[in-house]
């Protein structure tokens, strides 16, 4: 019989997620060895996109907490969400991340903090009334292996490039309509020349803006498939898993997404995107989670993977 | 879990470790003399059954293999978290210590080592008819327990574990029991992984 302990790793899936973390490299690479050619005079924006990265990254948990109306709460207050995930951690052998509880009815569940020591794994109360305990578990297990794959710093980092580049487009967009390209001295030649080096840097940074856009949502869908994997081989038990993706992204379409707006903020972060997407065929590149069928296919697999006889 | 891992988004089960429960056989004596505590005379294995029809008939081979030796057979249930006990009895703590390592390895050397969440041993007061006496050997001296050993698997370490009522636990009194095995088991450090195993069935 096939085990847990002889489940191969995906290699495709390990393949993906090497390939697009090492375009994002070369992006870092590129930009960087074009702000040294270009002169320095831009660097100061980076430094600024990388403070307040590494404050949102340093203070994540407290920010998706806050953000999300979550609350640390104690084994006794909940002692079924405590108890599952003790188990968990003693079975994964990782240190028990702190357990919130946001008293909201969207069924969903994320993890956040800076590392492992510091994280923490909230569910909303929406979740726990509508799964039963295998599914509770699973998704539990599914936001514990990102707490274990450091979801949250790979992140930080892979959506840094895009974020400075944001930055620069709207400074950009922002003085060009404000002083005009080139400020006032544009009649003579310096002027020019000024004004074609900002648009260059206009264009530029809209396309590092895009592709780093596109690399960090294709990262984050690997991740998830990846937290999926590891988690249902965690709990061993993939179909529980897959029936609560089922379960919650069927309830998610059905809330009116006005209500889903504040929390779009934090979707990568979270078990299942908040916010329906509509059927766009592109909405896939876009989304930072993968499709429900894609992810139900790789449970799938793992399922028939346990199932089969060695 | 190394760099490459965490950039690759991957984590490996953890494989579990059985040698371990050899030792309580002593530390059951220090805690006889110490604390008057003996083996309960019953211990269980827990872990988390995978779907598939495999683990099945691994429990049905297990089944089997204790009964080989005349002993009782193991009983089997489920708790409330979804985890599977397999409770065994034997009044010899020897016996009982090598019929759970049995159940630990059987399923370990099948390849359900990560799916093990701990093995649990049962302490009762001592009689009080014989205070002084060994460990009382023959069917029948089963008692209720009211402390237990833990044992992690992943970890390799032991903490000790005493209810005293309606999800409620006596802190005082394991660390006590800590204090006194520390040197026969390697005890669990740190404190938050003690969990509490609530209305456990090996009881």
């Amino acid at each position: 019989m096939s085990t847990a302990r002889n489940i191969p790793n995906d290699r495709g899936l390990t393949a993906r997620m090497f390939v697009t973390g090492l375009m994002i490299v070369l992006l870092y690479g590129a930009v960087i060895a074009m702000l040294v050619a270009v002169g320095i005079s831009y660097s100061i924006v980076l430094v600024m996109a990388a403070g307040i990265l590494f404050v949102q990254y340093w203070f994540s948990d407290r920010i998706a907490l806050f953000g999300m109306g979550g609350h640390i709460v104690t084994p006794e207050q909940a002692p079924q969400l405590h108890g599952a995930i003790d188990r968990l951690c003693a079975m994964a052998d990782m240190k028990k991340p702190r357990v919130a509880i946001a008293d909201t009815d969207v069924p969903n569940a994320f993890a956040t903090g800076r590392s492992p020591n510091s994280a923490v794994v909230c569910a909303t109360t929406g979740l726990m009334r509508r799964l039963d305990e295998s599914e509770l578990e699973a998704v539990l297990a599914h936001e514990l292996s990102h707490v274990a794959h450091r979801d949250v710093a790979v992140m930080t980092i892979a959506s840094f490039l895009g974020m400075a580049a944001g930055m620069v487009t709207r400074m950009m967009l922002w003085t060009g309509m404000m002083g005009g390209f080139g400020g006032g001295n544009s009649d003579d030649d310096n002027g020019e020349n000024a004004v074609l080096v900002e648009l260059a840097i206009l264009v530029v940074s809209v396309v590092v803006y895009a592709i780093s856009f596109l690399l960090t949502m294709a990262l984050s869908r690997y991740r998830e498939l990846a937290a999926d994997r590891s988690g249902a081989i965690l709990t061993g038990q993939p179909s529980a898993l897959a029936s609560a993706l089922v379960k919650i992204t069927g309830e998610m379409s059905r809330i009116p997404s006005r209500d889903l707006r504040s929390t779009e903020a934090f979707n990568a972060f979270y078990f299942t995107p908040a916010i329906a997407k509509s059927g766009m065929s592109l909405s896939s590149l876009f989304s930072t989670h993968p499709t429900l069928d894609r992810r139900l296919a790789q449970l799938a697999a793992i399922e028939a993977e346990l199932g089969r006889p060695s | 879990m190394g760099l490459l891992d965490t950039i690759l988004g991957r984590t490996k089960p953890v494989p579990s470790n059985l040698d371990a429960l050899f030792g309580i056989p002593s530390a059951s004596i220090t805690l006889q003399s110490a604390a008057g505590l003996v083996c309960s005379g019953r211990a269980g294995v827990c872990y988390k059954p995978p779907s598939g029809q495999g683990i099945e008939q691994m429990q049905e081979e297990i089944d089997r293999l204790l009964t080989l030796d005349g002993g009782e057979p193991g009983i089997t249930s489920e708790d409330s978290f979804g985890y599977r006990w397999v409770v065994v009895t034997d009044s010899d703590i020897e016996a009982l210590v090598t019929r759970i390592h049995m159940v630990n390895s059987s399923l370990a050397d099948a390849g359900w080592g990560p799916q093990l969440l701990c093995s649990v041993v049962g302490l009762a007061p001592l009689p009080p008819s014989a205070p002084d006496a060994p460990v009382v050997v023959g069917p029948g001296a089963v008692q209720a327990s009211t402390a237990f050993l833990v044992y992690l698997f992943k970890r390799g370490t032991f903490y000790p574990f005493v209810p005293t009522g309606h999800e409620q636990r006596s802190t005082e009194e394991e660390l006590r029991l800590r204090s006194l095995v520390a040197d026969d088991l390697r005890v669990e450090e740190d404190l938050a992984r003690w969990f509490p195993l609530w209305d456990l069935p090996v009881g």
